[in-house]
This record gives structure tokens, C-alpha cells and sequence, in this order.
């Protein structure tokens, strides 16, 4: 049985909201064992903007898919406070995945036959503690392009429907893969404005991993990665507003 | 309240129109196919239930020379016997003055007051007989309606050598004949054979019967009607010296065995045809789902981040089957009933009932839907396991390049160096995407099995009609006499004005056995040279009578299992009875009823008959006036009993049996077409969309889309023509099996010319195909290629 509990916030307390021990990833290719997360451990703090850079390949988006429960570690553990993903069932990730967790893509992931509205209906209707959707749409300023499909969203509208869909399930945790990589430079940056809002707005926990080193400066604590290794971990004592990071 | 993932589907479903309209079409014949046999099944079955019990019909029939009733008891006391009616029953002309040639009847005699009786019945139209007229008859429904007869009318009837006037009081049906048969033929004729009922009494007094019977008729024990034989055999032991001619159950009655077939032969179709189509459509509807599942890869890894379980992605993808499903199965009950309601509006044509309605039996619609629906989610089974499988991270990832090893064929180097660039492609593609070439040769199969099965038994009615009705009887008339004759009648039909020629026959009722087999029927003994009647083996090689010894239909060889060289004993059912021993020297082949033959002489002698005949065969010039003439004088021949008209039998059998069933044959051709055509498009366009890139390119680089679409057709046609080609011997064995399982003692369904069968339906194989790929072609053209140069894999 599932035992999430979302009672306690935590902000820089010593009680983690996510913890890795040692935590390893080999994908089998074959005859060849590559080893993309080696000896990872680490622990993420409720209500912290934590971004996770590094440069391709380093094992970024496998380290953020253990943690939002799309896959399991070959090797050491994993907590989302007292639950351990690492022993989860697929039943029981399916159903943190569906409680605790807010996803943002690179490229949306959105359902193309389906209006913005919907696509963020999509993300509600299994919640148990959903936000109405209209207020989703509003607080990533799409109320008037509600019923627009995909196509006929820009890339930017169509990213912030996706957060829309991510945060309209109040999660505790929520995790942006390169939420700017397919954007252009004005609107990464009115992306990571709202990203940083809703921060503030609804105290969710968000764990951001990018390429891009110079989106670090908005981060709480960055931690750097390197051939699947942590190789630097380090808090930021005076994070910068989006609007102030250039690239 | 709709969810939002429903209205994701149902978008999907418009978008997918064609398609699935395709699939939808090949789900709604299987079950149309289903609902339609099932119906007409039930619409059959039921009616000859009712009508059985309505008329109380017979469990069995003997017939005798002559039995005094008063004989009869023994008979009634027989353990299993419940009841026993005796009656008379003769073969007469019936003399109509607006028909120009002389027409057959059956009379049959009934208690002159209204009674319970076995055979009973049903009037449609005047009344029973009253006590106004002694000579008052009722007239079978069909024949009256085909001839305008109403109450009140008259009709002459050739009755025991005297011409009689008969005062209709009445139409009726009978159970017993609710597939009426005049004899030697094999399709209801009303316009040349009518059944009329007269008052016993009136009977006896006309036939020289006071007193006695000519035929018995009896209900057994419900235990006993399984097997009537014993209780026959013992019948026709108390009856011998009364000279039994035939002992007849209810299986072997001529009506109800070709209405039994029909049921039985519906409830055998209703399970094959319907499960050709639905596993079809399985296939194909798997095919596309497939193809849904991994090009909505992203969505459903997307769905699975967001916390969708398996069960719910399944379910909606189930959901995308059991909407075709349902569609298809809707669709399939509303054919299904129309189709029922053609057929069964074909079997009022054949068979007849007091009332023969198209019902609506909810039971087979719901099972119809429930199948539909079934086999829609049973057709997503694949695909959606597939959605269920894919891990929520591997399927945001970008996808694997395709496996693009070498294939087995590869290797046979010599073969392969051979081949173009573009066979190259094609033939890599049909073996990598196994999944939906086995789909395509599986649909291609079953399209061109049904097809082939469909034409071959087109051609087999008529090879049948044309082998039995124009090469092995020849005759323009065949005139029966009520009673042997001697030579000189054969001389007297010889000078009927408009004869041409004129053969004498001798038909001997007997009984032939051989070891413990036996069987109840007849030699034909022919003149030696005659040519109206021509027995032929099966490669239509003519089978001379020679002059001692017996020719048998090769079935009723084997019914006998006696070969050529054998002997068998043949027991007269008439005349003296003496069992004598004949040889077996001739084996023909016949596709109407167990046919023996002999020379005329020689079955005279077997036993022991001064030269006599039975009927005579006429080959009658064209001449209309000399034709009036001869009808006119035949009309008048108190000696004949019957006259049959080789030309009006082949008529009937054309306008009935043969143009039916080609509009039947011509709608399974066509719902094979479907299959085809559906498996087809399907396959090309869900190929087309995976590969919109691939098209993009070669017209980038200046194929054109011909060329573009010339890949596409290769790929089809190779699967389509291999499925075609692996049908065809399905399509024989089902031939095959069918003639098996439809072969009575009243017709065998020849297997004719398959070779060119099988041509015609690999070229409507290539055609349906072809028609498909029209579509594809067409969506080639249609394809924007530079924004799908743009499409993210």
C-alpha cells in the first residue's frame, strides 16, 4: 500500500522531501552494459527550486525519470519521504506518479486531438486533489486560448498548457526536463518567470534539469553532473530573478 | 458526463474514418452474415415446428397396391405406432383449358366431412367440402393462384383412365408438401404440377377402390421417430401381400428432406461464413491498432507520467475496438435483418408455409452485437497490450531505429542481385512488418476461399442443370403411362402428330441390394442405341446400356458398395417380386437422384415381363402448331399419367433454383470483395502514415507519385496475391466439404472446372485490391510532403 503523506512542508528543514542513496542506472544494450547513473545520492527539500545541469548524455533525464517514478534504479535507493520508489510495485508508482508528481517535457507531450482545456482535464480528472482547471489556465495566463488544440498553440502557449496540466494537480514535486530546450530565448525565459511564480504561488518543490548552465542561477541549489556522477553540489545563496539570467 | 480521454477517442475515431468504416464493413457482414443465417434459421425452423404440428404431420408414408381396411389393424397395433390413416393417392393430368400442354397432379383423398387426420390442411382461401357436390376438390394454394383458380371454378382431371370434372371449393397447403416436387424434378413448378384433394368417398368410387387404400400414412411414439426403421420393416412384412411399393419415414420424405437440409445446411453456414469475416476483421483491426498504439507512443508514455494506470490505457484503447465493434455490430444486425428478410422472402418462393415471416428474434441480434463488440475489443487486444507494456521512460525517449538487418532472402544471393531496387524494398518491408503482412495473406485468404467457394458453386448448379437436364436427358417430353403397355403404345406415341422420334421406356420400381446394403428406387430400361436418354461418366463421356446387366450411378454404387463385376439382387416392387441376381457392368455419374439403367430387353426378361414399357420419350419438333396439336391429343390420352417437359423443368430450375442463388453468389463475391478491399486499404494506408517520410523523400529526390505509389502496390499485391493464391485450395476443400455435406440421394453438388475458377477469383483478388489501392493512390497525391518532411518522428 501506497503511504504518501502530504501534510508537512518542509523548507530547508533537515527532513528530506526526496532522497537518493547511491543510486545507479545500466541500461543492457545487447551485449554492452552502459551505465548512465553511477553512486548518486542526494536529497531534495520540500518548497526548494533545485535545478539539475549538466551537459548531454551526463544522466540527467534518467536521474529525473527515477524520481518521478518512470523508472527504477539498477541500483540503490530511493524516497519520496517515507515511501521507497526503488521497492515500489508498478501499481504503486502509477499511483505516486498520479498524486505527488507534476511532469513538464521538452517537447509538451501534449495530446494533440485534444483543446487546452482538455489537456489539462487529462491531468485532473485522475487527481484526487485537483485544482479547477480554469485557474490552472489562468495562472499560466491562457484563459482566452482555452480551446485551442495544440496545433494551433505557439511553442510557448503550448509549454505553458503543459505546466498547467503539471501543476493543476497540486503536486508536491514537480519535475521540468528541459522546459526551455525547444523554445526560443524570450520565451524560455516567460517560462521560467512562471515556473518561478507558481514556485512562490503554490510552494511546490521543483526539480529542474538543463544543459543550459546559466538557468542554474535561478536555482535555490544546483547540483552539476557529469558522465552520470554528481560531481558538485552547491547551494545558491542569492538565486537570480529569470529576467536577470542571459545565455 | 463525457471524459476527456473519451473525447480523445472519439475524435480519433472521425479522424480514422475511412478505415475504420473499412473494418467497421468486414465486423457488420460477419454479423450481418450471423444474424441473417440465424434468423433465417429460426424464421425456418419455427415455421415447419408449427406447421408440422398445425397439419400433424406424417412420421411415416407406405404405399401399396391395394389394402383393404379392414387389413389395416395389425398395422394400428404395432407397439410404436400411434396412429394410422389410410388413403388414396393418384398421378393424374390435369386438363386446363387456358395451358396448352397437359399439366401433372397428385390426387390425394380426405374424409368427406372435416376430421382430425395425420397430413392435415390448412385452407387459404373457399372452404372444406360440403355436401352440395360429390365431385368437389381443393386445390393446393400455389398451383390455384399460378392458374387464377378460385372457388367455384371447375378443373378436368385424367382420374383412372375417365376424364373427370372437379368443382374447387378451396385452397389449402399441407405440411407434407411444403417443398412441392412433381416427379423427376427438383424445384417447386406450380405451373406444371398442382396437388388436389378430393372427398373419399368420391375417390373410391372414381379409382375402384371401395374400401381399400393405397397408401397409409402414421404418427409413432415420440421415442420410436428416432429410428422408424424396425417399425417400417414390420409394417411392410404385415403389408407384403398387398404389394408395398415404398416405406417411407419422415427423414426420407422428399419435402421435408430438402427442408431439413436447407435448415441444417443454414445452421452449418451460419457458424462458417460468420467466422471467416470476424477473424478477419480481427486481424486487420489489429493491424491498426497496433499502428494507433505506437504512433501515440509519446501520448501514452505521457499518460503513464501523469499517472494513468495500465488498466485505464488499455481500456481506452479496448474502448477504440469495441466502438468499430459496436458500430460494425449495429450495422451488422440492421443487414442482417434485411438480408434475413430476402431470404426468407426466397424460401416463401420455395417452400410453403401457411405463414412464413421474417421475425425479429432479439436473441440473435444481441448475440450479433455481443460477437461485434467482442471481436472489436478482441482486435485491439494486441495493440493495447503493446500500450500497456511500453514503460513510461522508454516511450518519451526517441524511438529505436528499426530492426534493418538483411532478411533470409539475403542470402540466396544469386536470387537476391537479381532483383530491382524497388522489389528490394518491397520484399524487406512485407518480411519486417510480419504482423501486418500475416494480417493482409490471412484477410486475402479468406476473401478469395469464400469467393472461390461462392463461384465454384455458381458454376456447380449450373454444370448440374446443364449436365443432367441437357446432356444426359435429352428428351423434349417424357410421357408416363398409368400402367404398363405393350410395344404398340410406343408405336402409337411414334405417330402423335410434331413427333420426331420416340423411345420406349421401362421403369421398374424395385428394391436393389447387396450384402446387407439396400436401396428403395428404380431401373431405367432403355432401348438399345437410345439417345434421349444418356447416362455419361463424369468427364461427360457418353456410358452405353449394354445389352445385359445394370449401369448405376456411381453413388448409388457406393451406397450399395458394389463395384463393377458385382452383383446385385433386384427386388421388384410390383408384378411378381421375384428377387433375381444382377451384374453390375457399368458405373456413370449423375448429379439428380441414384439413377440405374438397363437395357429395355433385358430388364424384361430379369423379370420375367413380356415386353412391356412404362413411358415413352419424345423428341418433338419446334413446330408451335404441330406442338398444339400433340398437347391437344395428349390432353386426351386417358393411358398417360404423366408428362413431363424437359424445357419447362430446365426453365423452372433457371428462373428459380439457379437466378437465386446467383444473386445469393453474387453478394458473397461481393462481401468477399470487402474483405479484400477493407484488408487492402487498411494495410497500405497504415503503411502510407508510418512511412509519410520515406514518401516525402522519394518525391523530394523526383519519384513521382506514381512511382511512389507503385512501391505501396507491390507491397499489397504481394501479400494480397500470396493470401489469394493460399485461399484457393481453402476455397476448394470448403467446396468440397460442402458437396459432402450436402450430398442426398436427391442431389450430389458437383466440384467443376477449378482451375479457371480459381483464375477468376485471383483476378477479382487483384481487382478488390486494385480498387483499394486506388484509394492509397489517391491519398499519395494528396499528401502534403513538405510538412511531412517537418513531422517529429
Amino acid at each position: 500500500m501506497l503511504r504518501l503523506s502530504m501534510t508537512t512542508s518542509h523548507n530547508g528543514s533537515a527532513t528530506p522531501l526526496v532522497r537518493l542513496e547511491d543510486v545507479g542506472k545500466t541500461y543492457h544494450m545487447g551485449e554492452l552494459d552502459v551505465q548512465v547513473v553511477r553512486h548518486v545520492s542526494l536529497e531534495i527539500y520540500a518548497g526548494e527550486l533545485l535545478v539539475m545541469v549538466g551537459p548531454s548524455g551526463s544522466g540527467k533525464s534518467t536521474l529525473l525519470n527515477i524520481l518521478g517514478g518512470l523508472d527504477r534504479p539498477s541500483a540503490g535507493r530511493v524516497w519520496f519521504r517515507d515511501l521507497e520508489l526503488s521497492a515500489c510495485s508498478r501499481r504503486e508508482l502509477t499511483r505516486f506518479r498520479r498524486e505527488a508528481v507534476g511532469f513538464v517535457f521538452q517537447f509538451y507531450n501534449l495530446v494533440p486531438n485534444l483543446t487546452a482545456r482538455e489537456n489539462v482535464l487529462v491531468s485532473t480528472e485522475i487527481s484526487s486533489t485537483p485544482m479547477d482547471v480554469d485557474r490552472a489556465l489562468a495562472l499560466v495566463g491562457l484563459t482566452d486560448r482555452a480551446d485551442h488544440f495544440p496545433a494551433q498553440l505557439s511553442g510557448g502557449e503550448q509549454q505553458r498548457v503543459a505546466i498547467a496540466r503539471a501543476v493543476a494537480k497540486n503536486p508536491e514535486l514537480l519535475l521540468c526536463d528541459e522546459p526551455t530546450g525547444a523554445l526560443d530565448y524570450e520565451t524560455g525565459k516567460r517560462i521560467l518567470r512562471l515556473l518561478a511564480d507558481l514556485r512562490q504561488q503554490l510552494g511546490t518543490t521543483v526539480l529542474l534539469i538543463t544543459h543550459n548552465a546559466a538557468i542554474a542561477h535561478m536555482a535555490d541549489r544546483v547540483v552539476r553532473l557529469r558522465s552520470g556522477e554528481v560531481v558538485e553540489v552547491h547551494a545558491n545563496p542569492a538565486p537570480l530573478a529569470p529576467e536577470e539570467i542571459e545565455w | 458526463m463525457v471524459s476527456v480521454l473519451d473525447r480523445k477517442l472519439l475524435r480519433e475515431l472521425r479522424g480514422a474514418g475511412l478505415l475504420l468504416a473499412a473494418i467497421a464493413s468486414i465486423l457488420a457482414i460477419g454479423v450481418a452474415m450471423y444474424v441473417a443465417l440465424g434468423t433465417a434459421h429460426r424464421n425456418l425452423s419455427h415455421a415447419q415446428q408449427r406447421y408440422y404440428a398445425r397439419c400433424r404431420m406424417a412420421d411415416f408414408w407406405i404405399e401399396v397396391k391395394k389394402v383393404p381396411l379392414s387389413e389395416l389393424e395389425p398395422l394400428a397395433r404395432l407397439p410404436a405406432v400411434v396412429e394410422i390413416q389410410p388413403r388414396l393417392q393418384s398421378l393424374v393430368t390435369i386438363d386446363m383449358e387456358h395451358a396448352e400442354q397437359p399439366l401433372n397432379g397428385l390426387v390425394l383423398s380426405l374424409p368427406d366431412q372435416r376430421t382430425k387426420v395425420i397430413n392435415d390442411i390448412v385452407l387459404k382461401r373457399g372452404s372444406y367440402f360440403t355436401l352440395a357436390r360429390q365431385n368437389e376438390a381443393i386445390v393446393n394454394e400455389a398451383f390455384a393462384r399460378r392458374h387464377g383458380l378460385r372457388p367455384g371454378q371447375a378443373l378436368h382431371v385424367i382420374l383412372n383412365n375417365r376424364r373427370q370434372e372437379l368443382v374447387i371449393v378451396g385452397t389449402a397447403v399441407s405440411s407434407e408438401f411444403t417443398y412441392l416436387v412433381g416427379p423427376g424434378s427438383i424445384v417447386p413448378d406450380p405451373d406444371h404440377f398442382g396437388v388436389c384433394y378430393i372427398k373419399q368417398s368420391f375417390a373410391e368410387e372414381v379409382l375402384d377402390f371401395q374400401g381399400s387404400a393405397n397408401q397409409v400414412l402414421g404418427r409413432l411414439a415420440p421415442a420410436a421417430r428416432a429410428r422408424p426403421q424396425e417399425v417400417l420393416r414390420r409394417a411392410e412384412l404385415l403389408l407384403e401381400e398387398y404389394g408395398v411399393f415404398s416405406a417411407t419415414p419422415l427423414a426420407e420424405q422428399s419435402s421435408h428432406r430438402f427442408l431439413a437440409n436447407e435448415i441444417q445446411g443454414l445452421e452449418a453456414f451460419g457458424v462458417i461464413n460468420p467466422a471467416i469475416f470476424l477473424a478477419v476483421a480481427v486481424m486487420v483491426l489489429n493491424v491498426l491498432i497496433s499502428r494507433l498504439v505506437d504512433q501515440q507512443r509519446v501520448v501514452v508514455g505521457t499518460l503513464k507520467a501523469l499517472g494513468y494506470t495500465d488498466g485505464e490505457l488499455f481500456w481506452h484503447f479496448a474502448k477504440f475496438g469495441l466502438a468499430v465493434g459496436t458500430a460494425g455490430g449495429l450495422a451488422g444486425c440492421v443487414l442482417g435483418h434485411l438480408l434475413a428478410e430476402a431470404m426468407t422472402a426466397l424460401y416463401r418462393l420455395f417452400f410453403e408455409f401457411p405463414t412464413l415471416h421474417n421475425e425479429f428474434y432479439g436473441r440473435a441480434h444481441l448475440m450479433g452485437l455481443l460477437l461485434g463488440m467482442a471481436c472489436g475489443v478482441m482486435g485491439t487486444t494486441y495493440g493495447a497490450r503493446h500500450a500497456v507494456r511500453l514503460q513510461p521512460a522508454e516511450a518519451m525517449r526517441p524511438r529505436a531505429p528499426q530492426r534493418g538487418g538483411a532478411i533470409a532472402l539475403e542470402r540466396v544471393r544469386w536470387l537476391w542481385r537479381r532483383l530491382s531496387f524497388g522489389w528490394r524494398m518491397t520484399i524487406r518491408n512485407v518480411v519486417r512488418q510480419r504482423l501486418r503482412s500475416a494480417a493482409g495473406i490471412f484477410a486475402a485468404a479468406m476473401g478469395s476461399c469464400l469467393a472461390m467457394n461462392a463461384l465454384l458453386l455458381a458454376r456447380a448448379s449450373e454444370y448440374m442443370v446443364h449436365f443432367q437436364l441437357e446432356r444426359v436427358q435429352r428428351s423434349d417430353l417424357d410421357l408416363v403411362f398409368r400402367d404398363a403397355q405393350g410395344l404398340e403404345a410406343w408405336d402409337e406415341a411414334r405417330r402423335l402428330p410434331g413427333v420426331d422420334h420416340a423411345e420406349p421406356v421401362f421403369d421398374l420400381a424395385c428394391t436393389l441390394r447387396h450384402g446387407h446394403r439396400s436401396h428403395k428406387g428404380g431401373i431405367q430400361g432403355l432401348a438399345a442405341g437410345a439417345w434421349l436418354t444418356m447416362p455419361r461418366d463424369a468427364s461427360g463421356q457418353r456410358v452405353r446400356i449394354p445389352p445385359w446387366g445394370l449401369v448405376l450411378a456411381r453413388r448409388l454404387a457406393e451406397k450399395l458398395d458394389v463395384q463393377r463385376g458385382g452383383w446385385v439382387i433386384v427386388e421388384p416392387t410390383q408384378g411378381l417380386r421375384r428377387p433375381v441376381r444382377a451384374p453390375v457392368v457399368e458405373i456413370t455419374d449423375s448429379y439428380l437422384g441414384m439413377a440405374a439403367y438397363a437395357d429395355l430387353r433385358y430388364l424384361n426378361r430379369l423379370v420375367g415381363e413380356e415386353l412391356s414399357i412404362t413411358g415413352v420419350q419424345l423428341s418433338v419438333t419446334p413446330e408451335w402448331g404441330l406442338r398444339r396439336q400433340l398437347y391437344r391429343e395428349l390432353k386426351q390420352l386417358p393411358a398417360v399419367q404423366a408428362v413431363a417437359a424437359r424445357a419447362d423443368m430446365i426453365r423452372t430450375v433457371r428462373d428459380t433454383l439457379v437466378k437465386n442463388q446467383r444473386v445469393f453468389i453474387g453478394l458473397l463475391v461481393l462481401f468477399s470483395g470487402v474483405i479484400f478491399f477493407g484488408s487492402v486499404l487498411n494495410s497500405s494506408l497504415v503503411s502510407l502514415a508510418e512511412r509519410e517520410r520515406e514518401v516525402a523523400t522519394l518525391l523530394v529526390v523526383g519519384y513521382t507519385p506514381w512511382q511512389v505509389g507503385g512501391l505501396f502496390l507491390r507491397e499489397s499485391m504481394l501479400t494480397n496475391l500470396t493470401g489469394t493464391v493460399l485461399g484457393l485450395p481453402l476455397g476448394y476443400l470448403l467446396s468440397v466439404g460442402i458437396t459432402i455435406a450436402y450430398d442426398t440421394e436427391m442431389f450430389r453438388i458437383p466440384v467443376v472446372d477449378p482451375t479457371a475458377i480459381g483464375l477468376v477469383t485471383l483476378c477479382l483478388g487483384m481487382a478488390f485490391g486494385l480498387l483499394a489501392h486506388a484509394c492509397v493512390q489517391w491519398s499519395i497525391f494528396k499528401l502534403d510532403w513538405l510538412e511531412a518532411l517537418k513531422t517529429k518522428e
